[in-house]
């Protein structure tokens, strides 16, 4: 029904089953909303933050979806400056994850702020000491950035194509990719970093703050390495899912060990420096602060379990996985990296945002809990929804793989028709 | 003060960098429109993204080539690999023929007047037999190679037949004339030097024909061949149930 506005070449499942997996998305999106302008309307008195606990689910998302949506300025600056052609298979899909996890985050972003009308404040009224503006204007800039490649990506549909002034004007943006993919790159430097430099210049909270180099607190350099090493992984993961709910082959069977590779090569020293940084607190920052680290770890459910799984359960062993070969050429093994990798980054962003405002600072400080409320819940899900229904609209009328049609593809039941055969006499 | 003149200049400088990327696409696309090079545009994105089997080389119709990709959008004009390739045939080979064959199924045949007569190949014209309609470009516009000659509609599909020459258009005809377009070429002369000829055309025909039995194929079930036989006139018609602006994408080289 909807076949003339797909991708010439390929196959994909009848209207009727794909408004059936929209619909819960839709239904989850719509709760999402009506949570989320409640929290405008009324204000964040619908959330549990407050002055004590002021970063809550929103900036764990926010933390966690840029750190995965990485993959598009990685994969972009290893195609288009590193000249890494290989990865043309999945630059159209890590460009559409790119785009929902920065546009999912500045939405959070618009709710968690308080006040969206005023959010140009930032930029006509810089704080240029606060590692936040630069993260806002970065954010801002990369994902106007994200928007303009992800154009040229709408504009090859089937029909929009058609129109040919569509089509030239599709052609000399991308002759522009190679400058976009260079300031996406510059941009994705300077804000995957602040955003952790931001938790390591926090002096009042010793969990949290970090020494490191010139202006720049380790935790700067630590989630830049793990924002580049998550990225691969989570476009590796996405692809094998959406390959799996699809039935389709969307990539040649070298490109998934593949972005399982740089992963791996990225979390080595990742995983190098982090156990550095970690012993470095251990031994001088926690203790230079009035603080033995082991204090940090007594407050239930948090423990020394979240940095041994960190460092060592989502770490190491994936990197290892990552880095050997023949594992690699395993689905089982690359595809259980790539999950141990996101939630390495996910449990990362996690702690350095509610475990440090958990943890007290002061001696009559006590521990602080926080449980999102429901809005924030539905906020955070309507995000989710968003993602899944931006991506599911993308595979279904726009290129994300440009090799599928180049592949063997297995037939599904409602693909085939069925044909009587005659008998000859 | 410095410091905030520093950081606040490297974001605007980006800003810039970023309005000035978008800007320089947006130049550059009214300059195609302007220069009217539009079509070929439009044909150098569409290229890349027809499936490898649609893009092979010519010369691996010939056997020259065991497997390789045109990387000059069937421009031979252009490709420095063709040049050497014909240059080493033996002179017969290349000797004079009545008609030339474009990739995308049309044909040219030079004519004493020096005009250049186009027409549908057997395949093609089968394929659109008794078109819904037919959009010919009016006489006095000009065509490039590899740009849309001329626009057919049959059972749904808009099917753009690629021009095989570049040239001012001198006559319009149609399905009955068995030619559409007759065109006098840019330079006084037809330069066919990446159109098919001679010895390619077979293979070629036959890979296009083995290329449409894959897609008329039902879904799921390996693509059967005929046992003898002639092309029906109208392939549409036995296949009511077909795809067809699928299928006519497929053959005429539409992304």
């Amino acid at each position: 029904m909807d076949s003339h506005l797909m991708p010439r070449g390929v196959r994909r499942c009848p209207l009727a089953q794909f408004l059936l997996w929209i619909l819960p998305w839709c239904a989850l999106l719509a709760f999402g909303l009506y949570g989320a302008g409640l929290c405008l309307v009324k204000g964040l008195n619908q959330t549990n933050m407050d002055n004590r606990f002021a970063f809550g689910l929103w900036i764990f998302l926010d933390l966690t979806a840029i750190a995965l949506g990485a993959g598009a300025f990685f994969t972009g600056f290893l195609l288009y400056i590193l000249k890494k052609s290989e990865l043309k298979a999945v630059i159209n899909s890590a460009v559409v994850i790119g785009f929902i996890c920065y546009s999912g985050a500045v939405a959070a972003l618009l709710v968690d702020v308080g006040q969206p009308l005023r959010f140009w404040f930032t930029f006509w009224h810089p704080n240029v000491h606060s590692m936040l503006t630069e993260i806002t204007f970065c954010i801002t800039c990369y994902l106007t950035v994200l928007c303009i490649e992800y154009v040229p990506i709408v504009l090859k549909n089937r029909k929009l194509r058609q129109i040919p002034s569509f089509l030239v004007f599709e052609f000399e943006l991308h002759k522009s990719m190679p400058v976009l993919a260079g300031v996406g790159t510059f941009l994705s430097f300077f804000h995957q970093g602040s955003l952790g430099g931001l938790y390591g210049v926090l002096r009042g909270r010793p969990f949290a703050f970090r020494e490191g180099f010139a202006i720049w607190p380790s935790t700067f350099f630590l989630f830049l390495l793990s924002a580049a090493a998550a990225g691969p992984a989570f476009i590796l993961l996405t692809t094998w899912v959406v390959s799996k709910i699809s039935g389709k082959q969307l990539v040649r069977a070298a490109v998934l060990p593949l972005l399982g590779r740089i992963s791996g090569v990225l979390l080595i020293p990742y995983v190098l420096l982090k156990s550095v940084d970690t012993l470095v607190w251990i031994d001088r920052t926690a203790p230079a602060r009035g603080f033995a680290a082991h204090q940090f770890f007594i407050w239930k459910p948090f423990g020394a379990w979240m940095l041994f799984a960190e460092i060592l359960l989502f770490g190491l062993l994936p990197a290892l996985i990552l880095l050997r070969r023949h594992l690699r050429q395993s689905t089982g093994w690359l595809v259980s990296a790539a999950v141990l990798v996101c939630l390495g980054v996910t449990l990362n962003r996690f702690v350095l945002t509610l475990q440090t405002l958990s943890l007290p600072t002061l001696p009559f400080d006590a521990f602080l809990t926080y449980m999102p409320s429901w809005q924030e819940t539905a906020t955070f899900l309507a995000v989710v929804a968003y993602g899944v229904l931006i991506y599911s609209f993308s595979f279904r009328y726009l290129t994300l793989f440009p090799e599928e049609k180049d592949l063997p593809q297995p037939v599904r039941s409602h693909e085939t028709e069925r044909v009587v055969m005659e008998p000859v006499c | 003060m410095l410091g905030h003149v520093v950081f606040l200049g490297i974001f605007y400088i980006v800003l810039l960098v970023i309005v000035g990327t978008l800007s320089a696409s947006v130049f550059r696309a009214a300059r195609d429109f302007r220069e009217h090079r539009e079509e070929a545009t439009c044909w150098q994105a569409t290229f890349p993204d027809l499936p490898a089997r649609e893009r092979v080389c010519r010369h691996v119709f010939t056997g020259e080539f065991k497997h390789r990709i045109c990387d000059q959008a069937f421009d031979c004009r252009q490709c420095q690999q063709h040049a050497a390739l014909v240059a080493k045939r033996p002179a017969d080979a290349a000797a004079q023929v009545d008609r030339y064959y474009h990739r995308g199924h049309a044909w040219a045949q030079p004519e004493p007047d020096g005009t250049v007569t186009i027409g549908l190949d057997p395949l093609g014209a089968a394929l659109v037999a008794h078109p819904d309609s037919i959009e010919l470009p009016a006489v006095g516009s000009h065509i490039q190679v590899n740009g849309a000659a001329w626009h057919l509609h049959k059972r749904g599909a808009d099917v753009r037949i690629l021009s095989p020459v570049d040239g001012e258009v001198v006559a319009t005809g149609g399905p009955e004339e068995r030619w559409f377009l007759k065109v006098k070429p840019d330079g006084g002369k037809l330069d066919a030097r990446h159109l098919l000829r001679g010895a390619e055309i077979r293979p070629w025909m036959t890979r296009e024909m083995e290329r449409l039995h894959s897609a008329l194929a039902p879904a799921g079930q390996a693509p059967t061949m005929a046992d003898g036989g002639v092309m029906v006139d109208d392939i549409a018609a036995g296949y009511p149930e077909a795809d067809w602006e699928s299928i006519c994408g497929e053959i005429f080289l539409q992304a």
